[in-house]
């Protein structure tokens, strides 16, 4: 516990190399873009209108309720995806610094995380904005809002913890991000993301494939983010013990795993 | 109180015979077994004991794959070591392969920033430093186009520049003694003199002995990862040689 602390405060004493890091991820992903940071938050507009044309000519779904569900999940997916893909190269994307200069080895995906974080909050905020146009400003009330602080908060260290654990092991198996990018494929249709509440809980209902929308450990977390714009209210406590449970299993894990391993990275480069 | 100790230092790096796989590999090919893929055991550093204390100047000079590199970069925190006690008090600068650490699409002044945020700085000091840093890598209006479109040379300028900047307690320096063209490398001597006079102790890992001789007090020298003799520069660095000499006969009969 005491050498967490110490590690916790060395990431600390470097927080300006890491945050210059991620300011320079996003100048550089944007230079010389004609829409700048607009481009981020494109995508999920696009896939939202997508889905919500599609889906309301299909399965009759009500745009006013649908849209700010699905951009919710969607604007979550894109974070754990690139927590989780480019988690896997980033202490590759480290290299010339790892090999230059000894510092903790946690900063580099928490620069990759922290850079989903800034794309995530961006898409967020604009699922807040559609909320409150279509149901009226007010909707959402000061509880819900006040619960996404928590829900950022363990957003942001299951998304750390999820970069560390893959970043690591990229390190012994390189084609671990072409694996990850198919599982991940595979697991957005198996995550009530596209599915509105309706099909979720007749799906839920099958024995075949219940189980898996059941424990899939995405779900709290998608609902602690879409009750607020969807309800207008916080979602359950048991929700959030869900999701406090779930992170928690993933920092241990993090946690145990770069103890183990954080001095060997640098041989196996 | 600025201060190295080495007591009875060892690295072993254990590796595959056969690394960078993928996941399919590691299966089919059955690569988790020791007979297919054996781990190799590689003595990098063995038995290294040391006290370098203030004031100490220290060379490190051995043959082409004897470890000094290695030594230099567990001194400096990258390797960390397996065996024995590694303490070292102070702050450490280092100086090691000076076009490493650069961001290719950031210009140079966010070079600098980023740089020296790695070595310990924080922005107001980074102000502080930005221009003179510019000034002395002489790069000028180069330094807002982006270090992709650097040669090497300049890339060198600005490295040396950035890392030359700090107030160094414990100095490690791997071979930089040669950076930029012929007026740069005048300035570049200059610094790195004035550099290793400032810092309260050094280490140096350096081919050319008669710059070594000059600079270091002590040396030590490394053979294969072990320690053959550590002591005043001269006797050495002679010792190193005749050792050199008399191996190159014994090829030549």
């Amino acid at each position: 516990m005491q050498a967490t602390n110490t590690y916790l405060r060395k990431v600390w004493g470097c927080r300006y190399f890491w945050l210059s890091l991620v300011g320079m991820d996003l100048r550089t992903r944007y230079r010389g873009s004609a829409l700048g940071i607009g481009w981020s938050l494109l995508n999920p507009i696009c896939m939202t209108t997508i889905f919500c044309v599609v889906f309301s000519a299909i399965w009759k779904a009500n745009v006013v309720d649908f849209a700010p569900y699905v951009m919710a999940g969607l604007t979550l997916w894109q974070f754990i995806s690139t927590s989780l893909l480019q988690g896997c190269d980033c202490f590759f994307a480290g290299e010339s610094y790892i090999r230059q200069h000894p510092a903790p080895m946690a900063i580099y995906p928490l620069r990759t995380v922290l850079g989903g974080a800034f794309h995530f909050t961006m898409g967020y905020s604009l699922v807040i904005a559609i909320s409150l146009i279509f149901h009226g400003f007010g909707y959402i009330g000061m509880t819900a809002i006040l619960s996404l602080v928590p829900a950022f908060a363990l957003l942001l260290v299951f998304g750390w913890s999820l970069a560390a654990l893959f970043a690591v092991a990229t390190v012994r198996f390189r084609d671990l991000r072409h694996l990850s990018e198919v599982a991940l494929q595979a697991l957005f249709y198996l995550t009530p993301i596209i599915y509105g509440p309706q099909q979720v809980s007749e799906l839920l209902e099958r024995r075949t494939v219940g189980w898996i929308f059941a424990l899939n450990p995405f779900v709290p977390f998608l609902d602690m983010l879409r009750s607020p714009v969807c309800d207008g209210r916080a979602a359950t406590p048991a929700t959030f013990l869900a999701a406090s449970l779930i992170t928690l299993t993933c920092l241990v894990a993090a946690v145990v795993t770069l103890r183990a391993e954080e001095r060997e990275i640098v041989f196996h480069m | 109180m600025s201060r190295i100790v080495l007591d009875g230092v060892g690295l072993t790096f254990r590796v595959r015979r056969h690394v960078r796989m993928s996941l399919k590999d590691y299966v089919v090919r059955q690569m988790f077994r020791r007979s297919i893929n054996p781990i190799l055991e590689v003595h990098a550093l063995s038995g290294v004991d040391m006290k370098i204390e203030r004031g100490d100047r220290v060379g490190i000079v051995g043959h082409n794959g004897a470890g000094k590199s290695t030594l230099l970069r567990t001194l400096a925190g990258i390797y960390k070591p397996s065996h024995g006690r590694l303490t070292v008090e102070g702050r450490v600068s280092s100086l090691f392969d000076l076009t490493l650490g650069f961001e290719m699409d950031a210009t140079g002044w966010e070079n600098i920033s980023y740089r020296s945020y790695l070595q310990g700085e924080t922005p107001k000091t980074v102000r502080a430093k930005r221009n003179a840093i510019a000034e002395f890598s002489e790069l000028g209006d180069f330094l807002n186009t982006p270090v992709r479109y650097y040669s090497a040379g300049m890339m060198v300028r600005l490295g040396f520049s950035i890392a030359t900047t700090i107030e160094p307690e414990i100095l490690l320096v791997d071979e930089v003694l040669s950076a930029g063209d012929l007026s740069f490398q005048e300035k570049a001597r200059e610094r790195m003199r004035s550099m290793m006079d400032r810092a309260h102790l050094m280490v140096m890992v350096s081919h050319d002995l008669v710059s070594l001789a000059k600079i270091c007090n002590r040396a030590v020298w490394l053979d294969h990862g072990h320690m053959m003799m550590a002591g005043p520069t001269d006797q050495v660095v002679a010792a190193y040689k005749a050792a050199a000499t008399a191996g190159q006969a014994k090829a030549a009969a």
